[in-house]
Protein backbone atom coordinates (compact mmCIF):
# COMPACT_ATOMS: atom_id res chain seq x y z
CA UNK A 1 0.00 0.00 0.00
CA UNK A 2 1.04 3.62 -0.65
CA UNK A 3 2.63 5.42 2.19
CA UNK A 4 0.76 8.71 2.15
CA UNK A 5 -2.65 7.10 1.23
CA UNK A 6 -2.74 4.48 3.76
CA UNK A 7 -3.04 7.05 6.33
CA UNK A 8 -6.09 8.85 5.08
CA UNK A 9 -8.04 5.68 3.92
CA UNK A 10 -7.62 3.20 7.27
CA UNK A 11 -10.13 4.53 9.62
CA UNK A 12 -7.76 2.55 12.18
CA UNK A 13 -4.71 4.32 11.51
CA UNK A 14 -4.85 6.30 14.71
CA UNK A 15 -2.29 9.85 14.20
CA UNK A 16 0.03 8.63 16.93
CA UNK A 17 1.26 5.99 14.86
CA UNK A 18 1.08 7.83 11.44
CA UNK A 19 3.58 10.35 13.36
CA UNK A 20 6.32 8.09 14.44
CA UNK A 21 5.85 6.12 10.71
CA UNK A 22 6.31 9.83 9.06
CA UNK A 23 9.09 10.76 10.68
CA UNK A 24 10.68 7.48 10.40
CA UNK A 25 10.43 7.81 7.07
CA UNK A 26 12.01 11.35 6.86
CA UNK A 27 14.76 10.45 9.10
CA UNK A 28 15.33 7.65 6.44
CA UNK A 29 15.79 9.95 3.48
CA UNK A 30 17.54 12.12 5.52
CA UNK A 31 19.84 9.45 6.11
CA UNK A 32 20.06 8.58 2.38
CA UNK A 33 20.75 12.15 1.27
CA UNK A 34 23.67 12.88 4.08
CA UNK A 35 25.16 8.90 3.27
CA UNK A 36 25.43 9.97 -0.46
CA UNK A 37 27.67 12.96 0.48
CA UNK A 38 30.13 10.30 1.80
CA UNK A 39 31.88 8.81 -1.16
CA UNK A 40 31.69 4.44 -0.93
CA UNK A 41 35.34 4.68 0.63
CA UNK A 42 37.01 7.32 2.33
CA UNK A 43 40.62 8.06 2.55
CA UNK A 44 43.25 6.95 5.32
CA UNK A 45 42.48 8.90 8.11
CA UNK A 46 44.74 9.26 11.62
CA UNK A 47 42.79 7.77 14.52
CA UNK A 48 42.69 11.33 16.19
CA UNK A 49 40.00 12.24 13.28
CA UNK A 50 37.85 9.68 14.74
CA UNK A 51 38.61 11.08 17.97
CA UNK A 52 37.53 14.85 16.55
CA UNK A 53 33.85 13.09 16.00
CA UNK A 54 33.55 12.72 19.87
CA UNK A 55 35.11 15.82 21.22
CA UNK A 56 32.23 17.12 23.33
CA UNK A 57 30.53 13.87 23.12
CA UNK A 58 30.78 10.97 25.47
CA UNK A 59 34.17 10.14 27.94
CA UNK A 60 33.61 6.82 27.78
CA UNK A 61 33.78 6.64 23.65
CA UNK A 62 37.01 8.96 24.24
CA UNK A 63 38.79 6.61 26.24
CA UNK A 64 38.24 3.70 23.99
CA UNK A 65 39.56 5.32 21.25
CA UNK A 66 42.42 5.90 22.98
CA UNK A 67 43.22 2.16 24.00
CA UNK A 68 42.63 2.03 19.91
CA UNK A 69 45.13 4.28 19.24
CA UNK A 70 47.75 1.94 21.16
CA UNK A 71 47.15 -0.81 18.64
CA UNK A 72 46.04 1.04 15.23
CA UNK A 73 46.97 3.97 13.33
CA UNK A 74 44.24 4.86 11.20
CA UNK A 75 40.45 4.43 10.00
CA UNK A 76 38.91 4.50 6.44
CA UNK A 77 35.67 5.13 6.16
CA UNK A 78 32.88 3.70 4.22
CA UNK A 79 29.52 5.28 3.27
CA UNK A 80 26.53 4.60 5.88
CA UNK A 81 24.69 3.20 2.90
CA UNK A 82 23.66 -0.41 4.26
CA UNK A 83 26.59 -2.26 2.50
CA UNK A 84 29.10 -0.95 4.50
CA UNK A 85 30.52 -4.20 5.78
CA UNK A 86 30.81 -5.60 2.25
CA UNK A 87 32.13 -2.63 1.35
CA UNK A 88 34.91 -2.26 4.08
CA UNK A 89 35.26 -6.16 3.70
CA UNK A 90 36.13 -5.81 -0.51
CA UNK A 91 38.61 -3.39 0.25
CA UNK A 92 40.49 -4.81 2.96
CA UNK A 93 40.94 -7.60 1.22
CA UNK A 94 41.51 -6.87 -1.91
CA UNK A 95 44.65 -4.04 -0.87
CA UNK A 96 45.74 -6.96 1.46
CA UNK A 97 46.35 -9.04 -1.58
CA UNK A 98 47.49 -6.07 -3.75
CA UNK A 99 50.23 -5.61 -0.91
CA UNK A 100 51.43 -8.94 0.03
CA UNK A 101 51.13 -10.21 -3.25
CA UNK A 102 50.50 -13.36 -1.60
CA UNK A 103 50.25 -16.03 -4.81
CA UNK A 104 49.18 -18.87 -2.37
CA UNK A 105 46.28 -16.96 -0.84
CA UNK A 106 44.79 -16.19 -4.22
CA UNK A 107 45.16 -19.48 -5.46
CA UNK A 108 43.04 -20.83 -1.95
CA UNK A 109 40.18 -18.15 -2.92
CA UNK A 110 39.87 -19.32 -6.21
CA UNK A 111 38.88 -22.37 -5.16
CA UNK A 112 36.37 -21.37 -2.54
CA UNK A 113 35.20 -19.27 -4.81
CA UNK A 114 34.42 -22.06 -7.44
CA UNK A 115 32.70 -24.00 -4.37
CA UNK A 116 30.84 -20.99 -3.87
CA UNK A 117 29.63 -20.66 -7.64
CA UNK A 118 28.66 -25.09 -7.36
CA UNK A 119 26.71 -24.14 -4.13
CA UNK A 120 24.88 -21.42 -5.89
CA UNK A 121 24.52 -24.05 -8.78
CA UNK A 122 23.08 -26.72 -6.60
CA UNK A 123 20.63 -24.57 -4.79
CA UNK A 124 18.86 -23.68 -8.16
CA UNK A 125 20.54 -20.58 -8.75
CA UNK A 126 20.35 -20.26 -12.61
CA UNK A 127 24.03 -19.06 -13.48
CA UNK A 128 23.09 -16.07 -15.57
CA UNK A 129 21.64 -14.53 -12.36
CA UNK A 130 25.27 -14.43 -10.41
CA UNK A 131 27.86 -15.26 -13.31
CA UNK A 132 28.98 -11.34 -13.79
CA UNK A 133 29.05 -10.28 -10.28
CA UNK A 134 31.16 -13.41 -9.62
CA UNK A 135 33.62 -12.58 -13.01
CA UNK A 136 34.00 -8.89 -11.84
CA UNK A 137 35.57 -10.50 -8.17
CA UNK A 138 37.90 -12.63 -10.20
CA UNK A 139 38.67 -10.10 -12.44
CA UNK A 140 39.46 -7.34 -9.75
CA UNK A 141 41.54 -10.09 -7.58
CA UNK A 142 43.37 -10.76 -10.60
CA UNK A 143 44.10 -6.99 -11.49
CA UNK A 144 45.49 -6.17 -8.00
CA UNK A 145 48.51 -9.38 -9.04
CA UNK A 146 51.28 -7.25 -10.34
CA UNK A 147 53.41 -7.58 -13.05
CA UNK A 148 50.56 -7.97 -15.56
CA UNK A 149 48.53 -5.68 -18.77
CA UNK A 150 45.99 -5.45 -16.37
CA UNK A 151 47.45 -4.67 -13.01
CA UNK A 152 46.35 -1.69 -10.85
CA UNK A 153 48.12 0.49 -8.42
CA UNK A 154 46.88 1.19 -4.72
CA UNK A 155 45.27 4.56 -6.42
CA UNK A 156 43.18 2.74 -9.07
CA UNK A 157 41.97 0.23 -6.63
CA UNK A 158 40.80 3.00 -4.13
CA UNK A 159 39.20 4.49 -7.63
CA UNK A 160 37.35 1.35 -8.71
CA UNK A 161 36.35 1.39 -5.04
CA UNK A 162 34.86 4.59 -5.23
CA UNK A 163 33.16 3.63 -9.19
CA UNK A 164 29.56 2.70 -8.56
CA UNK A 165 29.57 0.29 -11.67
CA UNK A 166 32.89 -1.83 -9.90
CA UNK A 167 31.97 -1.42 -6.19
CA UNK A 168 28.35 -1.86 -6.12
CA UNK A 169 28.60 -5.40 -8.04
CA UNK A 170 31.82 -6.87 -5.75
CA UNK A 171 29.11 -6.01 -2.71
CA UNK A 172 26.44 -8.07 -4.98
CA UNK A 173 29.01 -10.93 -5.28
CA UNK A 174 29.95 -11.20 -1.81
CA UNK A 175 26.06 -10.84 -1.19
CA UNK A 176 25.34 -14.19 -3.50
CA UNK A 177 28.03 -15.63 -1.54
CA UNK A 178 26.88 -14.80 1.74
CA UNK A 179 23.39 -16.16 0.81
CA UNK A 180 24.75 -19.64 -1.19
CA UNK A 181 26.59 -20.34 2.39
CA UNK A 182 23.70 -19.44 4.20
CA UNK A 183 21.08 -21.35 2.77
CA UNK A 184 23.68 -24.21 2.46
CA UNK A 185 24.18 -24.47 5.63
CA UNK A 186 20.91 -23.64 6.94
CA UNK A 187 20.75 -26.08 9.85
CA UNK A 188 23.64 -24.04 11.44
CA UNK A 189 22.36 -20.67 10.49
CA UNK A 190 18.71 -21.32 11.43
CA UNK A 191 18.85 -20.58 15.05
CA UNK A 192 20.98 -17.48 15.05
CA UNK A 193 18.35 -15.82 12.29
CA UNK A 194 15.28 -16.74 14.29
CA UNK A 195 17.25 -14.81 17.02
CA UNK A 196 17.39 -11.64 14.77
CA UNK A 197 14.25 -12.02 12.88
CA UNK A 198 10.87 -14.59 12.97
CA UNK A 199 12.00 -15.03 9.54
CA UNK A 200 12.57 -18.60 7.70
CA UNK A 201 16.06 -18.82 6.43
CA UNK A 202 14.44 -18.42 2.70
CA UNK A 203 12.82 -15.20 4.02
CA UNK A 204 16.16 -13.83 5.91
CA UNK A 205 18.20 -14.09 2.62
CA UNK A 206 15.84 -12.79 0.34
CA UNK A 207 14.83 -10.13 2.46
CA UNK A 208 18.59 -9.31 4.86
CA UNK A 209 21.22 -10.70 2.67
CA UNK A 210 20.33 -10.51 -1.51
CA UNK A 211 18.89 -6.62 -1.47
CA UNK A 212 21.30 -4.51 -2.15
CA UNK A 213 21.39 -1.70 0.67
CA UNK A 214 20.46 -4.61 3.33
CA UNK A 215 22.31 -3.70 6.55
CA UNK A 216 25.17 -7.25 7.91
CA UNK A 217 24.94 -7.89 11.01
CA UNK A 218 27.26 -11.37 12.95
CA UNK A 219 24.80 -14.05 10.57
CA UNK A 220 26.66 -12.50 7.47
CA UNK A 221 30.22 -11.60 8.32
CA UNK A 222 30.07 -15.63 10.00
CA UNK A 223 28.81 -16.94 6.19
CA UNK A 224 31.43 -14.43 4.15
CA UNK A 225 34.04 -15.26 6.32
CA UNK A 226 33.44 -19.15 6.03
CA UNK A 227 32.49 -18.90 2.32
CA UNK A 228 35.34 -17.68 1.55
CA UNK A 229 37.88 -18.74 4.70
CA UNK A 230 38.98 -15.61 5.49
CA UNK A 231 38.94 -14.36 9.02
CA UNK A 232 37.70 -10.79 10.06
CA UNK A 233 38.80 -9.29 13.07
CA UNK A 234 35.72 -6.82 14.37
CA UNK A 235 36.48 -4.10 17.30
CA UNK A 236 33.60 -2.83 18.65
CA UNK A 237 33.35 0.74 19.70
CA UNK A 238 30.20 1.60 21.95
CA UNK A 239 29.04 3.44 25.11
CA UNK A 240 29.49 0.09 27.27
CA UNK A 241 31.33 0.22 30.38
CA UNK A 242 32.20 -2.55 32.91
CA UNK A 243 30.97 -2.55 36.18
CA UNK A 244 34.11 -1.43 37.82
CA UNK A 245 34.44 1.65 35.79
CA UNK A 246 37.31 0.20 33.87
CA UNK A 247 36.75 0.59 30.13
CA UNK A 248 38.47 -1.79 27.65
CA UNK A 249 37.79 -2.60 24.08
CA UNK A 250 36.63 -5.79 23.04
CA UNK A 251 36.46 -7.20 19.55
CA UNK A 252 35.74 -10.54 18.31
CA UNK A 253 37.18 -12.94 15.28
CA UNK A 254 35.27 -14.64 13.16
CA UNK A 255 37.95 -17.87 12.23
CA UNK A 256 36.24 -19.40 9.17
CA UNK A 257 34.99 -22.54 10.18
CA UNK A 258 37.77 -24.49 7.42
CA UNK A 259 40.24 -22.43 9.52
CA UNK A 260 39.19 -23.65 12.84
CA UNK A 261 38.18 -27.07 12.34
CA UNK A 262 41.54 -28.41 10.64
CA UNK A 263 43.47 -29.46 14.07
CA UNK A 264 45.60 -26.46 13.87
CA UNK A 265 43.47 -25.03 17.12
CA UNK A 266 46.29 -24.02 18.81
CA UNK A 267 47.68 -21.92 16.24
CA UNK A 268 46.94 -18.28 16.89
CA UNK A 269 44.93 -16.96 13.63
CA UNK A 270 45.58 -13.39 13.33
CA UNK A 271 43.03 -11.68 10.82
CA UNK A 272 44.19 -9.20 8.10
CA UNK A 273 40.85 -7.93 8.04
CA UNK A 274 39.90 -5.67 11.15
CA UNK A 275 37.00 -3.52 10.84
CA UNK A 276 35.86 -1.00 13.38
CA UNK A 277 32.11 -1.67 14.43
CA UNK A 278 30.22 1.50 15.98
CA UNK A 279 26.38 0.58 16.41
CA UNK A 280 24.91 0.08 12.74
CA UNK A 281 28.15 0.97 10.76
CA UNK A 282 31.46 -0.41 10.08
CA UNK A 283 34.68 1.22 8.93
CA UNK A 284 38.22 0.05 8.38
CA UNK A 285 40.71 -0.21 10.74
CA UNK A 286 44.82 -0.14 10.21
CA UNK A 287 46.95 -2.39 12.85
CA UNK A 288 50.47 -0.53 13.63
CA UNK B 1 -0.87 5.92 -19.73
CA UNK B 2 2.35 4.10 -19.15
CA UNK B 3 4.20 6.03 -17.50
CA UNK B 4 7.91 4.90 -18.46
CA UNK B 5 6.90 5.90 -22.12
CA UNK B 6 6.89 10.12 -20.47
CA UNK B 7 10.39 9.32 -19.07
CA UNK B 8 13.63 9.65 -20.94
CA UNK B 9 14.93 6.36 -21.09
CA UNK B 10 18.68 5.46 -21.26
CA UNK B 11 19.92 2.83 -23.19
CA UNK B 12 20.89 -0.40 -21.76
CA UNK B 13 24.25 -1.29 -20.37
CA UNK B 14 26.33 -3.99 -21.79
CA UNK B 15 25.88 -5.86 -18.58
CA UNK B 16 21.69 -5.51 -18.89
CA UNK B 17 21.81 -6.23 -22.25
CA UNK B 18 23.90 -9.63 -22.05
CA UNK B 19 21.64 -10.65 -18.78
CA UNK B 20 18.18 -9.65 -20.69
CA UNK B 21 19.14 -11.87 -23.46
CA UNK B 22 20.13 -14.51 -21.43
CA UNK B 23 17.11 -14.40 -19.57
CA UNK B 24 15.11 -14.35 -23.05
CA UNK B 25 17.09 -17.33 -24.22
CA UNK B 26 16.25 -18.68 -20.92
CA UNK B 27 12.50 -17.89 -20.96
CA UNK B 28 12.02 -19.34 -24.73
CA UNK B 29 13.69 -22.64 -23.43
CA UNK B 30 11.62 -23.15 -20.21
CA UNK B 31 8.54 -20.70 -20.81
CA UNK B 32 6.72 -20.38 -17.24
CA UNK B 33 3.15 -21.45 -17.12
CA UNK B 34 0.41 -19.42 -17.30
CA UNK B 35 2.78 -16.64 -18.59
CA UNK B 36 3.22 -15.85 -22.21
CA UNK B 37 5.99 -13.35 -23.65
CA UNK B 38 5.41 -11.50 -26.51
CA UNK B 39 8.32 -11.44 -28.93
CA UNK B 40 9.34 -8.21 -30.05
CA UNK B 41 12.67 -6.61 -30.80
CA UNK B 42 12.45 -4.38 -27.72
CA UNK B 43 15.10 -5.55 -24.82
CA UNK B 44 13.94 -2.96 -22.66
CA UNK B 45 10.63 -3.62 -22.58
CA UNK B 46 8.99 -7.10 -22.49
CA UNK B 47 5.17 -7.11 -22.27
CA UNK B 48 3.32 -10.55 -20.99
CA UNK B 49 0.27 -12.48 -20.73
CA UNK B 50 -0.86 -13.55 -17.70
CA UNK B 51 -3.50 -15.80 -17.63
CA UNK B 52 -5.41 -16.49 -14.28
CA UNK B 53 -4.60 -19.63 -12.84
CA UNK B 54 -7.39 -22.11 -13.05
CA UNK B 55 -9.59 -22.33 -10.00
CA UNK B 56 -8.93 -18.93 -8.71
CA UNK B 57 -10.73 -15.58 -8.86
CA UNK B 58 -9.22 -15.27 -12.03
CA UNK B 59 -9.72 -18.16 -14.13
CA UNK B 60 -9.90 -17.12 -17.60
CA UNK B 61 -8.92 -13.97 -17.52
CA UNK B 62 -5.83 -12.33 -19.63
CA UNK B 63 -4.10 -9.46 -18.52
CA UNK B 64 -1.24 -7.38 -19.63
CA UNK B 65 2.33 -6.73 -17.72
CA UNK B 66 5.05 -4.47 -18.74
CA UNK B 67 8.12 -4.76 -17.82
CA UNK B 68 10.59 -1.80 -18.40
CA UNK B 69 14.23 -2.34 -17.99
CA UNK B 70 16.47 0.38 -16.30
CA UNK B 71 19.97 0.93 -17.78
CA UNK B 72 21.70 -0.52 -14.90
CA UNK B 73 19.80 -3.76 -14.16
CA UNK B 74 19.94 -6.24 -12.99
CA UNK B 75 21.69 -4.10 -9.92
CA UNK B 76 18.23 -1.43 -10.38
CA UNK B 77 14.85 -3.35 -10.46
CA UNK B 78 12.54 -3.04 -13.19
CA UNK B 79 9.57 -0.87 -13.53
CA UNK B 80 6.38 -3.58 -13.41
CA UNK B 81 2.83 -2.43 -14.33
CA UNK B 82 -0.37 -4.47 -15.48
CA UNK B 83 -1.49 -2.45 -18.60
CA UNK B 84 -4.90 -1.00 -17.87
CA UNK B 85 -7.31 -2.64 -17.39
CA UNK B 86 -5.55 -4.06 -14.44
CA UNK B 87 -7.21 -6.87 -12.39
CA UNK B 88 -9.27 -6.35 -9.60
CA UNK B 89 -6.88 -6.84 -6.59
CA UNK B 90 -6.60 -5.58 -3.01
CA UNK B 91 -3.28 -4.73 -3.80
CA UNK B 92 -3.45 -3.95 -7.85
CA UNK B 93 -4.13 0.16 -8.73
CA UNK B 94 -6.23 0.24 -11.24
CA UNK B 95 -3.60 2.64 -13.11
CA UNK B 96 -1.78 -1.09 -12.86
CA UNK B 97 0.46 0.35 -10.23
CA UNK B 98 1.54 -3.18 -7.97
CA UNK B 99 1.73 -3.22 -4.59
CA UNK B 100 4.70 -5.55 -3.94
CA UNK B 101 7.68 -5.12 -2.09
CA UNK B 102 10.37 -7.01 -4.60
CA UNK B 103 9.25 -4.29 -7.19
CA UNK B 104 10.72 -1.73 -5.22
CA UNK B 105 12.98 -2.18 -1.91
CA UNK B 106 13.18 -6.20 -1.23
CA UNK B 107 14.75 -6.31 -5.40
CA UNK B 108 17.73 -8.00 -6.18
CA UNK B 109 19.59 -9.21 -8.74
CA UNK B 110 19.42 -12.88 -7.64
CA UNK B 111 15.84 -11.87 -8.72
CA UNK B 112 14.68 -13.07 -12.94
CA UNK B 113 11.36 -11.43 -14.73
CA UNK B 114 10.71 -15.02 -14.69
CA UNK B 115 10.74 -14.87 -10.84
CA UNK B 116 8.73 -11.76 -10.83
CA UNK B 117 6.15 -12.54 -12.94
CA UNK B 118 5.34 -15.85 -11.21
CA UNK B 119 4.95 -13.96 -7.73
CA UNK B 120 2.79 -11.84 -9.42
CA UNK B 121 0.90 -14.50 -11.05
CA UNK B 122 0.91 -15.95 -7.27
CA UNK B 123 -0.33 -12.88 -5.74
CA UNK B 124 -3.54 -12.52 -7.68
CA UNK B 125 -3.76 -17.11 -7.42
CA UNK B 126 -4.28 -16.58 -3.54
CA UNK B 127 -6.87 -13.33 -3.54
CA UNK B 128 -9.75 -14.22 -1.88
CA UNK B 129 -11.95 -11.11 -3.34
CA UNK B 130 -11.54 -9.27 -6.35
CA UNK B 131 -11.29 -5.53 -4.89
CA UNK B 132 -9.18 -2.56 -5.53
CA UNK B 133 -6.67 -1.21 -2.34
CA UNK B 134 -8.91 1.51 -0.30
CA UNK B 135 -6.80 4.43 -0.99
CA UNK B 136 -7.59 3.44 -5.03
CA UNK B 137 -8.96 7.30 -5.88
CA UNK B 138 -6.45 9.37 -4.41
CA UNK B 139 -3.42 7.21 -5.23
CA UNK B 140 -3.84 7.02 -8.89
CA UNK B 141 -5.09 10.64 -8.66
CA UNK B 142 -1.38 11.56 -7.40
CA UNK B 143 0.18 9.34 -10.34
CA UNK B 144 -1.47 11.54 -13.12
CA UNK B 145 1.49 13.40 -14.28
CA UNK B 146 2.93 9.92 -15.11
CA UNK B 147 4.65 9.25 -11.77
CA UNK B 148 6.38 5.66 -12.15
CA UNK B 149 5.80 3.23 -9.48
CA UNK B 150 9.38 3.25 -8.46
CA UNK B 151 8.72 6.79 -7.04
CA UNK B 152 6.21 5.80 -4.38
CA UNK B 153 7.33 5.57 -1.20
CA UNK B 154 5.35 2.27 -0.54
CA UNK B 155 4.87 1.08 2.69
CA UNK B 156 4.47 -2.64 3.03
CA UNK B 157 2.56 -3.74 6.13
CA UNK B 158 2.96 -7.74 5.83
CA UNK B 159 2.62 -9.93 3.48
CA UNK B 160 -0.89 -9.27 2.85
CA UNK B 161 -0.23 -5.71 2.36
Amino acid sequence: MEKQEEINSNPGADWENFRDDDIMLQHSAIRDEQAHKILFLGDKEPLSALAAEYQSGSSILLEKIKLLDEKYCAIRRTRGDGNCFFRSFMFSYLEHILETQDKAEIDRVKVNVEECRKTLQSLGYADFTFEDFFALFLEQLESVVQGADASISHDELVERSRDQSISDYVVMFFRFVTSGEIRKRSEFFEPFILGLTNATVDQFCKSSVEPMGEESDHVHITALSDALGVPVRVVYLDNSSCDTGGVSVNHHDFVPCSLSNDGSSGLEINPYITLLYRPGHYDILYPK
Amino acid sequence: MTSSSTQSRKVLSKIAQNRLQKELAEWQLNPPPGLKHKITDNLQRWVIDVSGAPGTLYANETYQLQVDFPEHYPMEAPQVIFVPPAPLHPHIYSNGHICLDILYDSWSPAMTVNSICISILSMLSSSTSKQRPPDNDRYVKNCRNGRSPKETRWWFHDDKA
